[in-house]
């Protein structure tokens, strides 16, 4: 039963090959015909790459509607064509589609999904379905299989590379246990309400069979790592994660970068993932070759009892802290957390994605997954996690609690959420192999499952929030100044939003309560005094940035329950609750936000010797500490947000150096996209000038004075070609004159 | 004091150097030729010389009756022919078509 469990692995990919070989070519080829371009060339066509032929579609739409802008696009070049059309673009569905208005975004549109593009996501939303259904069957079945928990089970392996003598083998292995069950089940429920919420979304992209053929791709790359036996087969996942998600966030190609808004283009934003998470995979890769160098294997379980035995501890810890910049870059852990703010460009339900249960979560499955050999290494790696967790934890929830876009307000709570799981996991580890073994993996993971749930929720929410307003205003807000008393209007969002805001709050008695307080517990328990006092501090900060968001947007300070509802919407438009393909999910998810938490046999299930000790958490004085400060938090921001006026609240700030100057290093996220822009500027680029230099006066130099030398050489020693007979054979025989000489005097008078 | 083997040597010396003289020296092509056969004679007369002479080798082995320097002679005689006719053949035909047989006025294949 376990090992068919690979046919969920294996559904994404094939729903990935049906949208893009199958329904996604229908989807493309049923499109209507347009004008033809007689300056057309052969890379625009409709076998192209998929950027190009949304531009394409986008200049379908502009020759169909402006006849005056088609000739004139046909008189530029191919290229210019491109690149007018996708200007043209906004106009077109501005002409084309009623409801659309004066949209100001550049992602192309069309005005009816084509069949094909409707089966496509048809095919990615069955497939996913049918995947979570049979990983919740398992998990569920697994909950009294005392065998499968103790050993996991084998899914699929197959030796892609053998060495004599069995050792260095690269074996490509697949297994299931029960940490990867638990991670399956969220991948899966993710996957399949973000498919699901897609539908609603996307609803008039002209990508949308490819954004479904994405998604897949994406949730295929995700199911590799949770999948996987060994670390060359997490590498691999890890690296279609990183590639599935550069497709993602560059989804909208098209668009440009708002800098008035600090906001990037998705294209770049896309870059700046892929090239951040390769920071921290250098060293993930180095770390790992450290292992297989010493011990021969990439395998899990072999590594766990080798590693220790034939490794120093301080290699292994080298090597673990190594293993762990991996994890830094793809978690978005200070100080690789960069590229998850700038993700925010990506359409919502990707956000969602890649925040609640793939890419970040990928970062803490990986540490989890190979946490023996972290306690193996002793307390140096595990307080590097720890730390990095705690001080992430903090620095992004400062951040947050300024920022006005909705969707970064949210990409700096899950970095700062990370930080708390990777707490969670260092802290664990502590004190040796037998203490490590009473909680083992259990609150970083127990905090990752519950967070996955609310996290989603959120970004769904959000996604829910942007959308209508989008409809409302046909322009792209994500500004929470422009938003306000959208309670109302859309009750259903808002309500499950505060319900995720609660739970992420740790408010009690909802899910993220109980992940939260073990985690800061057990700071506590295992006396890292300085991280108890900065999770609990994060605590406090999470919940008022995440009331403040959600009262910036739902409510007002003229608003019922004394502002927590409604209010003045501060934008323009009339926003309406999103279609019913959106508010399911959201009402789905708003479940196990509540109910996550009170999976308390967690522990136990993914490996731990104790159970997560309810009763001992409420009558634990610390517990109650913890609530006080989540209360705190949320207090202060309904005082803040909620009964003070915006503008007074401004001048506040305004009028005290302290707060202004604190207010600008928050808001501009401690400047380190800043700092690291001057480090490639002057630091990468000044290297590049050197290396330049180098290359043209020095290599160039060498090569063409060699070219130069011979030259002159050639042009010079030609006039000896006379061209007579005669003169040639005075030199043969003059030069075999010589060499007879130099001969009988070598023989005569050097060989005696 | 009968021949001994550095008469012939010396003679083939002596011949070689004429021809040697003769190809690089004169500038008509025919005079050039016959010092090149010349030069070839003086070849073939060493080749049969040290045949003729060199037939006991150290260890006391006879060798009188290999032939190799004689054999070597008439290849080179049979190739000089063939040299010969292919070279008058050529003179003929510059001459034909430039009017002169100067060897330093045949000088077209330089830079």
């Amino acid at each position: 039963m376990y090992q068919y469990s690979g046919l969920i692995l294996f559904a994404p990919l094939l729903s990935f090959v049906i949208i893009v070989f199958g329904t996604r070519v229908w989807d493309m080829t049923s499109r209507p015909k347009k004008v033809q371009i007689t300056t057309h060339d052969g890379h625009n066509t409709y076998e192209g790459e998929g950027h190009e032929q949304e531009a394409h579609v986008g200049a379908e739409l502009a020759y169909a509607s402006v006849p005056a802008v088609t000739t004139a696009a046909v008189a530029h070049g191919a290229q210019d064509a491109t690149a007018h059309a996708e200007d043209q673009a906004a106009a077109a569905h501005g002409a084309n589609l009623d409801d659309h208005g004066e949209d100001d975004d550049e992602d192309p549109k069309v005005a009816h999904l084509s069949a094909g593009a409707i089966v496509s996501g048809y095919v990615g939303i069955g497939i996913m379905l049918l995947a979570a259904i049979y990983s919740w069957f398992l998990l569920l079945s697994s909950l009294s299989d005392t065998a499968f928990q103790k050993t996991g089970a084998f899914v699929w392996s197959y030796d892609w590379l053998k060495q004599k003598g069995g050792v260095g083998d690269y074996t490509i292995a697949f297994h299931i246990d029960t940490l990867g069950l638990a991670m399956l089940v969220v991948v899966t429920t993710v996957s399949l309400l973000v498919h699901f919420y897609s539908q609603g979304y996307m609803e008039d992209s002209a990508g949308y069979a490819r954004f479904y053929a994405y998604l897949a791709l994406f949730t295929f790359s995700m199911l590799v790592i949770v999948f996987a036996q060994n670390f060359l087969v997490i590498f691999i996942g890890w690296e279609l994660v990183g590639l599935s998600s550069y497709l993602l966030i560059g989804f909208w190609i098209n668009k440009k970068a708002k800098p008035e808004e600090q906001r990037p283009s998705p294209a770049n934003a896309a870059m700046q993932a892929f090239v951040t998470n390769r920071i921290g995979d250098v060293g993930f890769i180095i770390g790992i070759m450290i292992l297989f160098v010493n011990t021969g294997t990439f395998d899990f379980p072999t590594l766990f009892v080798k590693a220790p035995q034939v490794m120093s501890q301080g290699l292994l810890a080298t090597a673990m802290i190594l293993v762990f910049c991996g994890a830094i870059g793809k978690s978005a852990q200070v100080p690789l957390h960069v590229w998850l703010p700038s993700a925010m460009e990506g359409p919502t339900p990707v956000s969602a994605l890649i925040h609640a249960a793939t890419m970040v979560a990928a970062g803490v499955y990986m540490v989890a997954r190979v946490f023996p050999l972290f306690v193996a290494a002793g307390p140096v790696a595990l307080l590097t996690v720890a730390w990095v967790g705690g001080i992430t934890a903090l620095f992004a929830a400062t951040i947050a609690l300024v920022q006005s876009d909705f969707k970064r307000v949210l990409a700096f709570s899950t970095i700062s959420q990370l930080g708390y799981m990777f707490v969670g996991l260092g802290v664990s580890g502590l004190g040796g192999p037998e203490t490590a073994a009473i909680y083992s993996t259990g609150p970083g993971m127990f905090h990752l499952f519950t967070h996955a749930f609310f996290k989603a929720l959120l970004f769904l929410g959000a996604g829910s929030v942007l959308h209508s307003l989008h409809h409302a205003t046909h322009k792209e807000v994500q500004d929470m100044r422009l938003m306000g008393g959208l309670g109302p209007k859309m009750p259903i969002t808002a309500l499950t939003w505060l319900i995720a805001t609660l739970s992420i709050s740790g408010f009690p008695f909802l899910a993220g309560f109980f992940s939260k307080e073990t985690i800061i517990g057990l700071t506590a328990q295992r006396g890292q005094w300085a991280l108890f006092i900065i999770t609990l501090g994060t605590s406090g900060l999470t919940a008022f940035y995440m009331l403040r968001a959600f009262i910036l947007a739902f409510g007002g300070t003229d608003g019922k329950y004394g502002g927590m509802w409604g209010g003045t919407y501060r934008g323009v438009g009339n926003p309406k609750e999103s279609p019913r393909t959106m508010t399911i999910p959201l009402l789905l998810l708003a479940i196990p936000s509540i109910i996550a938490g009170y999976w308390f046999g967690f522990f136990p299930y993914v490996g731990a010797r104790e159970a997560l000790d309810v009763a001992g958490l409420f009558t634990d004085p610390l517990t109650y500490v913890g609530i006080a400060v989540s209360l705190v938090g949320l207090v202060i921001a309904y005082f803040m947000y909620a009964r003070l006026n915006p503008a007074r609240l401004h001048t506040i700030v305004e009028n005290n150096a302290a707060l202004r100057t604190l207010h600008r290093i928050f808001y501009n996220r401690y400047y380190v996209d800043e700092f690291y822009n001057l480090l490639i500027k002057y630091g990468v680029l000044g290297l590049s000038h050197v290396e330049q230099a180098f290359d043209t006066y020095i290599v160039d130099g060498l090569v063409n004075g060699v070219a130069r030398l011979v030259t002159t050489l050639g042009r010079d020693i030609r006039y000896t070609e006379t061209g007579r007979v005669q003169s040639y054979m005075i030199g043969f025989f003059g030069g075999v004159a010589v060499l007879t000489v130099v001969a009988l005097v070598l023989v005569n008078f050097v060989a005696k | 004091m009968g021949l001994s083997l550095n008469h012939f040597l010396v003679l083939g010396a002596m011949l070689f150097c004429i021809g040697l003289y003769g190809a690089i020296a004169k500038r008509n092509a025919i005079a050039v030729l016959m010092g090149i056969e010349i030069m070839l004679n003086a070849v073939n007369i060493t080749m049969v010389a040290f045949s003729f002479y060199n037939h006991v080798n150290a260890n006391g082995v006879n060798y009188s009756g290999l032939l190799t320097g004689q054999i070597f002679a008439i290849f080179i005689i049979t190739v000089a022919a063939a040299e010969a006719a292919v070279a008058l053949a050529m003179v003929i035909s510059i001459y034909r078509k430039r009017n002169t047989v100067d060897v330093s006025d045949i000088d077209m294949m330089k830079w």
